[in-house]
């Protein structure tokens, strides 16, 4: 197995995202699932989304998986949602008669972290308090909460 | 079901090339699923096309793998008039299938992948043909026309 094809799973502010790879064996497919769980109960994360938009082949086995997965998420107590389905996939997953059921699924990452509840705002208010105190806002659509900007935002 | 089968009942067609992949591992199934895929691009199926067939490849592929453990994959280009398509063959000497009816109909299978991988297969395919005993194991032939 070659490193393209083992699974990656990333943190983005308190939401888990794992990326399958496009062509993998079966055995890299479990493994992901494992690396999931095992970071959700290192991470404790409000969510995973679970990013399958370099998958080409969902067969039903890779389906079964994912809804497992999704499935026991759920509960560890976060939610899971499926994203970035391309057409052709959709099409013969459809065809083949598994839809993936009781599994929320989302257009695209930014859209599932908005399912979520992470917030753009939340996003700002991360990346101020990283930034300590040094950030000052030139824009005016700046809607932030944290923002002591000069023009007297509401 | 019948005794021998070969090719599928379906029309006669002309071979323009063709090859093999022998099934053991489940390596062996990404490579079918990575050579199908090639075929049926060089080919030129559509993407959806091609996403079918490749599916339709790993579905098998896996079954053949998870029941005989070994097993063959040919792929040919067939050509038949001004069609042109692809014939997947998948033949192992395994324990063959008790009831065939049951795996083609069967809506959840047994063992959690066989009858709805098999029976989704048939959907994906424009033909389709099954012959299993327990002397010869069992061959499945599908075809995915242009």
């Amino acid at each position: 197995m070659t490193a393209s094809e083992s699974a990656a799973v990333t943190q983005v502010y308190d939401v888990l995202i794992a990326a399958f790879p496009g062509r993998p064996t079966d055995q890299a497919v479990d493994n992901l699932q494992q690396e999931v769980l095992n970071q959700m109960n290192e991470t404790d994360p409000r969510g995973v989304i679970l990013d399958i938009s370099e998958v080409t082949t969902l067969d039903s086995f890779f389906a079964r998986v994912i809804s497992e997965t999704a499935g026991m998420v759920e509960l560890m107590g976060g939610r899971a949602i499926v994203v970035g389905m391309r057409p052709s996939v959709a099409i013969t997953a459809a065809e083949l008669g598994f839809g993936l059921d009781s599994v929320d699924t989302a257009r695209s990452t930014d859209h599932a972290l908005l399912m979520l509840g992470v917030t753009v705002e939340d996003a700002d208010d991360v990346a101020a308090e990283s930034e300590s105190e040094a950030a000052t806002t030139h824009d005016d659509g700046d809607r932030s909460g944290s923002a002591l900007s000069p023009g007297g935002g509401r | 079901m019948s005794e021998d089968g070969k090719t599928s009942d379906a029309v006669d067609a002309q071979v323009l090339r063709s090859g093999t992949i022998r099934v053991r591992s489940e390596d062996d199934i990404l490579r079918a699923r990575q050579e199908a895929r090639a075929v049926a691009e060089e080919i030129g199926f559509s993407t959806t096309d091609v996403t079918r067939i490749v599916t339709g490849v790993s579905e098998l592929a896996r079954n053949m793998h998870l029941y005989a453990e070994d097993g063959i994959m040919t792929w040919r280009e067939i050509e038949a008039g001004r069609d042109s398509g692809i014939e997947l063959v998948f033949d192992d000497e395994g324990p063959g299938i008790d009831d065939i009816q049951g795996v083609l109909r069967a809506e959840h299978s047994t063992s959690g992948g066989m009858g709805r991988g098999i029976q989704g297969t048939k959907k994906l395919m424009d033909a389709f043909d099954l012959t299993s005993n327990a002397e010869d194991g069992t061959t499945i032939t599908v075809r995915k026309w242009q």
